[in-house]
């Protein structure tokens, strides 16, 4: 098979979705894709496929409407993701904490890696933030392709094999004095 | 049955910075229907401005209703806040407002028209310009401290005073960068390829222009008449040498040409106020609380904004109602939206430079 492990690593591609910002923090994003600090020599891209990114960047504090597109595009994203809050009202509210249609920041409604603060978080804050994300997905992408057991070890009694509750729940681990 | 087909952008696309859902109607190529949807990004500040923050905090409030023309907002309604109070500001404390508006109004621009290009297929203007627009970035965070946001404007003045040494380096990186953008306007004339993808492609008559009460670049492209710079007596700018620029073609092309010719004009605003900007402090201490009601406009670089202010003689204030330039340009954009080529639909609402975030607020 195709080993997808090496590309990923050169070049994470990112999703870009404003959950409410102020168009700020968007557009140091866009900037870290100009010239100046062009973050494509990490292999970044920007794409508008959740289907094909790895790193989520998310600006905005989360508002009534935008939550549902938020969770949507993050099921959407395929194992493994990184999520990251590029602002402060992403990270906690900010500005806009506590106002009627607001939802207090990201980590509310999905698991947040990497916070980056600043209002508007400039660029270099941003691809620091994004070095570190790459760190995160590396050890994420270590952690999927470990191997583990699906079936604990068959019983055998009076010469009879039992393969009955062989099968491991979701999320259980096998006892090492059963094995 | 039926023959058309209905194709959304939106509300998270590769070629939109900001949430907005479009619902073209399309016949073969061409739209025959427009829907739009802009509450994605609502989050209810002006609500916030009378239950949360008082007077003099909403200044800074206010900025993060949009980031491209945060300095605009906070000036707006300064003006109007300083007009309830009664309070007269330096003439220092004005020109250095204009400098920052009209910075402002220059990156803006610029990345309207890079991003324009990119919607249109020409990556390498989008690098091009969006390389140079750092210039801009480093002017305003030597000035201010921060590359966007920076919260400048202030309640009886501005909030920090420039050197000579200072003044002496934008000066040098405004001359460059006038070079540059008479580069781009050679190139937005002469390009073949950017021609068959701007000139004649999403037209908006003078007729319609006036008929849908359009504001901005987008009815200055028109013919229109229509700058509030012109219109208003609280900031200097007449003085500084502001010249009102107009098209009369209305497609993208136009639009663009309106876009440079004010990117020229602004530098040449900035050259002048620093070459004469005169002495004085820069902050006034204004005491007293807001009381009555006014309206204030200023031209953000999209279009005219307009704030009403009402106050009731405490800190808190009765209502701030924001009118944003978008808002007003949306029946404009639909009906240009009609009889155009889907494959153009990005770029034509690139040209339209809408920001969401100020029309929701």
């Amino acid at each position: 098979m195709f080993d997808f492990k090496p590309i990923r690593k050169k070049s994470p591609w990112i999703l870009h979705y404003n959950a409410g910002s102020c168009n700020g923090c968007d557009i140091e994003i866009l900037a870290c894709l100009s010239p100046k600090y062009d973050i494509e020599r990490f292999g970044v891209i920007n794409t508008g496929n959740p289907k094909q990114s790895d790193v989520f960047l998310v600006t905005g504090p989360v508002t009534f409407r935008s939550r549902e597109r938020l969770i949507e595009l993050y099921t959407q994203m395929p194992e493994p993701k990184v999520v990251m809050a590029v602002g402060s009202c992403t990270c906690t509210g900010g500005v806009f904490r506590d106002m009627y249609n607001v939802e207090d920041g990201l980590d509310r409604y999905i698991p947040v890696d990497v916070y980056v603060p600043g209002c508007a978080s400039s660029p270099e804050l941003i691809i620091d933030g994004l070095v570190k994300a790459l760190e995160i997905l590396e050890s994420k992408t270590k952690e999927i392709e470990k191997p583990f057991k699906l079936f604990r070890n068959e019983t055998n009694k009076d010469g009879v094999v039992n393969r009955r509750n062989s099968a491991l729940k979701v999320g259980e681990e096998i006892d090492d004095e059963e094995n | 049955m039926k023959k058309t087909i209905n194709i959304p952008i939106g509300s998270q696309h590769i070629a939109l910075l900001e949430p907005v859902r479009f619902k073209f109607e399309c016949e073969n190529e061409k739209i025959v229907g427009v829907g739009s949807d802009v509450g994605f990004v609502h989050r209810g500040i002006e609500k916030a401005c009378t239950t949360k923050f008082k007077f003099d905090g909403i200044g800074y409030v206010v900025a993060r209703v949009c980031g491209l023309c945060a300095i605009t907002h906070s000036m707006t309604y300064t003006a109007s806040i300083e007009k309830l109070i009664g309070g007269e500001i330096t003439q220092k404390a004005k020109y250095l407002r204009i400098l920052l508006l009209e910075l402002d109004r220059v990156h803006s621009h610029m990345l309207c028209l890079s991003h324009t290009c990119e919607n249109a297929g020409f990556e390498a203007m989008f690098m091009r310009i969006m390389g140079d627009r750092e210039d801009i970035m480093e002017i305003q965070e030597l000035i201010t401290g921060n590359r966007v946001q920076f919260d400048y404007i202030s309640i009886g003045g501005v909030n920090r005073d420039i050197d000579a040494a200072q003044a002496k380096n934008i000066l040098a990186k405004l001359e460059l960068l006038k070079h540059k953008v008479l580069g781009y306007i050679d190139e937005f004339t002469n390009n073949w390829s950017l021609s068959l993808k701007f000139k004649g492609i999403g037209v908006l008559t003078l007729d319609d222009a006036y008929r849908f009460n359009t504001i901005g670049p987008l009815a200055r492209a028109s013919g229109l008449q229509a700058d509030v710079r012109n219109e208003i007596d609280y900031l200097p700018y007449d003085e500084v040498g502001f010249n009102m620029q107009t098209h009369s073609d209305g497609d993208i092309n136009a639009r663009n040409l309106v876009r440079l010719s004010e990117l020229l004009n602004s530098i040449e605003m900035c050259n002048n106020i620093l070459e004469g900007l005169p002495e004085g402090e820069i902050f006034t201490k204004l005491k007293g609380k807001p009381k009555g009601d006014t309206v204030v406009r200023f031209e953000a670089p999209r279009g005219e904004l307009m704030y009403y202010v009402k106050g009731n003689g405490s800190a808190m204030l009765d209502r701030v109602r924001i009118k944003t330039p978008t808002f007003s340009s949306i029946p404009a954009f639909s009906h240009v939206f009609m009889g155009a080529d889907y494959a153009d639909a990005p770029a034509i609402l690139a040209s339209f430079d809408p920001c969401l975030s100020c029309t929701a607020k």
